[in-house]
């Protein structure tokens, strides 16, 4: 189905406004504003890298005029059910890492929670504030063509893409002023100030030193981390700019040490610290788990959060939300086959084309293989990776992706998108209005990461206007 | 609120960069303006805009290789076209510290050195893209002047900037000396038909002709360009007024004393310079030694600021990093 026009081609309720202003301006006017909102990326410098070749190569990011437009009744119920999905998770991994409950009342088979490439016995035992593990979570979800949105996966460790949320909304104001100027659309700019409070409520300290944490100037997100440092006037650091002296953690400033409070690492755990990980990362601070288990420095998001983000573990997330919370999920799961059981996996094994098969530690759609557009040989390849180590995998029905219309060569095209909000968790939550709509930019591609050819677009939650303002331009 | 020595260090030779690229692009243009005046015979070819501009690159001659080494080469490290980009990358990654404004006009910049560089090593060109250069430089200080708070990583703005410009002034007054001499040896008396000319492309370099004859009401002479370009107390550019904004910038700094030092051995070696200017190799060798001073200092403020290892003690725990990889500007440039 696709988002904003009725199977006939005319437009949703939520798309009448803009698609009206689409028509009166005509296709050569929509590609100028397209062009403009193109010219305003390159001169803001709103870039993200990828590698290719061993190069780094920083590229303009692609990003389609024509918004995502979600009614604000549906918004309200994907958000409790986004919120609800992660008191669970959060619930869910502190457990993990202390009495691990959901294993004893059989609720997670044991194997499951053992052949985790992301659980850190190192976390074992302790407890961050609030009891919360995952303060910053990209859920990604997908409409079906029941019209019925899926959660498809959740980012748990170093979720990316929230900059380009609030950028791209910089830009669509620009693009088509006079809708925002008509309609009741969410502004996403809160974020920022919202990520602040949360990383600002993870200790007592009154005016903490906060600091986001980044691999380095070469890294694919590392716009996204001098941005959110910019928003939060917090410090951009790097490893080599922290020093643990006392189980503490300092950076080096001109003026000499000085103590950091609150770190947001866009670090995966493993390259966080060698003391305690791997030996060999360059870009991790040696003794940063000592200051976090002593409880000097607070870590967004914990080490060892990154449990739950495993798509096996995935599988569970019903259970769990039943488990924890007393409760029927709000926001369904994509029903998932789980390899390691014998009878699923024979389900899988026997309907290789008709489903995407997806393993279980890969993050950026890499290692997926969707059934229909796979080769013979690719499908063998992956029937015996998955008899080989059936934990690992699982399978789940090929989604058809809603569409929205995008200008390709001047004209509006279907192409098919997903939606990933940011869930903040701490003393309260907040989810983006919206979040970053991905978009498959060639034709009937289901491929939505800006890796592999994705561009974006920016998504309105759009409200009813209050009576006594209806309608009247401002 | 504090600045991280590694965002200090790339804000201060990010200021470098721009200054160095603005200050290139006017010496090409006023000596581009001054080969146009004098007679051929007389003019020294274009290989004297090498060492003016603190290259060197034997084996290179004529009007477009050398305007196009020092304006669109990305081999060139110096080049109007490298430092631009290097400016670039440090803003690029101390955009928490600096305004938005202020990357935005650096990276207008960028896109348009990038898109015309090569085209401006013609001649119609040339004059609008140097022209550009210089404008942008200066929107971008002014862009910072009008929104950067005064602290910390605004003095070290700043200091980049003068540091840069003080290394500039020397090298201009240094190269016209040595021009002197060379024009005296291959012209003979002619030479002396065209001083003032000469003298006028010097402070045009370093756009301070009209405050000169302000300043100095009267013909122009040699002497009175040296003394202003090197010893005024007022005018922005001149080699004295730089140290002296230096210095103050250093009193809001914290515990600037060892490099309070190296400053005042840099004051002590610009004093002593003797202001005869028809001996051009001792001017020449004057400026060489204030160059020497200014670098002394340079590495002064690396290691009191701008580096890691700078928290000494602290530092047993842990092995001294490497620089960061910013600043290997050249900051000792090769002699002439």
């Amino acid at each position: 189905m696709d988002e904003l026009l009725w199977p006939d081609g005319t437009p949703r309720p939520v798309a009448a406004e803009l698609m009206a202003l689409v028509d009166a301006i005509g296709r050569g006017e929509l590609a100028e504003r397209q062009r403009v909102a193109e010219v305003d990326i390159l001169t803001m410098g709103i870039t993200f890298t990828v590698y290719s070749d061993g190069a780094n190569i920083d590229r303009a990011w692609p990003f389609d005029i024509i918004p995502r437009i979600i009614d604000g009744t549906e918004w309200a119920a994907i958000e409790a059910g986004l919120i609800q999905r992660l008191s669970a998770l959060n619930m869910f991994i502190d457990d993990l890492y202390n009495e691990q409950r959901v294993i004893a009342d059989a609720v997670l088979p044991r194997e499951v929670l053992d052949g985790s490439e992301n659980f850190r016995p190192q976390c074992r035992g302790l407890h961050p504030p609030l009891g919360i593990w995952a303060h910053i979570c990209g859920s990604d979800l997908v409409r079906d063509d029941d019209g019925r949105m899926y959660v498809l996966e959740d980012n748990l460790r170093v979720p990316s893409g929230v900059s380009y949320v609030l950028e791209n909304r910089a830009i669509a104001k620009r693009a088509f002023a006079e809708v925002f100027a008509r309609q009741s659309i969410r502004p996403v700019d809160g974020y920022t100030d919202e990520l602040n409070r949360v990383l600002g409520s993870l200790t007592s300290t009154t005016q903490p030193t906060i600091a986001v944490l980044t691999p380095g100037v070469f890294n694919s997100a590392y716009f996204e981390h001098s941005f959110l440092a910019q928003r939060m006037g917090a410090e951009l650091v790097e490893g080599e700019d922290l020093i643990v002296c006392d189980d503490q953690v300092f950076m080096h400033t001109i003026d000499g040490l000085e103590r950091v409070d609150v770190i947001y690492r866009r670090i995966d755990d493993l390259y966080l610290d060698p003391e305690a990980f791997l030996a060999e990362s360059a870009i991790g601070v040696p003794g940063l788990m000592r200051a976090w288990r002593a409880g000097n420095v607070a870590i967004a998001n914990a080490p060892g959060a990154g449990v739950a983000d495993d798509k096996v573990m995935y599988a569970w997330v019903p259970d769990l939300i039943r488990y924890y919370l007393g409760a029927e999920p709000l926001i369904d799961n994509v029903p998932t086959l789980r390899c390691m059981y014998p009878g699923e996996r024979a389900e899988v094994l026997d309907n290789l084309r008709d489903l995407v098969l997806k393993p279980a530690n890969e993050s950026g759609g890499y290692g997926i293989v969707i059934g229909d557009r796979a080769s013979d040989a690719e499908l063998e390849a992956v029937a015996e990776a998955i008899e080989a180590d059936p934990r690992n995998w699982v399978a789940q029905p090929i989604l058809s992706l809603s569409t929205v219309p995008t200008l390709i060569d001047g004209e509006l095209e279907s192409r098919h998108v997903d939606l990933r909000p940011f869930i903040l968790t701490g003393v309260e939550s907040y989810v983006t209005p919206g979040g970053l709509t991905r978009v498959a930019l060639p034709k009937g591609s289901l491929v939505v990461n800006s890796s592999q050819g994705g561009g974006s677009k920016d998504t309105w939650i759009l409200d009813p206007l209050p009576a006594a303002d209806g309608g009247q331009d401002r | 609120m504090a600045l991280l020595a590694r965002v200090a260090d790339r804000i201060l030779w990010g200021a470098r960069y721009v200054e160095r690229a603005e200050d290139t692009a006017r010496i090409i243009r006023s000596y581009a303006d001054l080969l146009v005046d004098l007679p051929t015979r007389l003019s020294g070819g274009w290989e004297p805009l090498l060492a003016l501009t603190g290259n060197h690159q034997p084996g290179l001659a004529g009007e477009h290789d050398i305007v196009e080494y020092l304006v669109a080469d990305t081999t060139n490290p110096g080049s109007i076209r490298a430092t631009v980009g290097r400016a670039r990358e440090n803003l690029r990654t101390t955009r928490e510290v600096v305004p938005r404004e202020g990357w935005y006009t650096l990276n207008s910049l960028w896109q348009y050195v990038e898109s015309e560089a090569e085209r401006a090593v013609g001649r119609r060109t040339r004059d609008r893209f140097l022209g550009r250069v210089i404008e942008e430089s200066r929107r971008l200080d002014g862009v910072l002047e009008s929104t950067m708070t005064r602290s910390e990583p605004f003095w070290m703005w700043r200091l980049g900037r003068l540091i840069e410009r003080a290394d500039m002034t020397t090298r201009v007054v240094g190269v016209r000396a040595a021009a002197l001499l060379e024009l005296r040896r291959r012209g003979g008396g002619a030479v002396e038909q065209y001083p003032e000319v000469q003298w006028m492309g010097a402070l045009r370099s370093v756009s301070a002709l009209q405050m000169y004859q302000r300043a100095v009401s009267g013909p122009i002479e040699g002497t009175d360009v040296v003394r202003f370009l090197l010893f005024h107390e007022h005018f922005p550019r001149s080699v004295r007024a730089c140290l002296d904004e230096i210095r103050s910038l250093l009193g809001l700094l914290p515990e600037p004393i060892v490099v309070l030092e190296r400053l005042e051995v840099v004051e002590s070696v610009l004093m002593s310079c003797d202001l005869v200017t028809d001996d051009g190799v001792a001017l020449d060798a004057a400026m060489d030694r204030v160059q020497s001073a200014i670098a002394e200092f340079t590495e002064a403020i690396g290691s009191r600021y701008l580096s890691i290892a700078a928290d000494g003690a602290d530092l047993a725990l842990r092995a001294p990093s490497a620089p960061t990889g910013t600043s290997q500007f050249d900051t000792t440039r090769p002699s002439r």
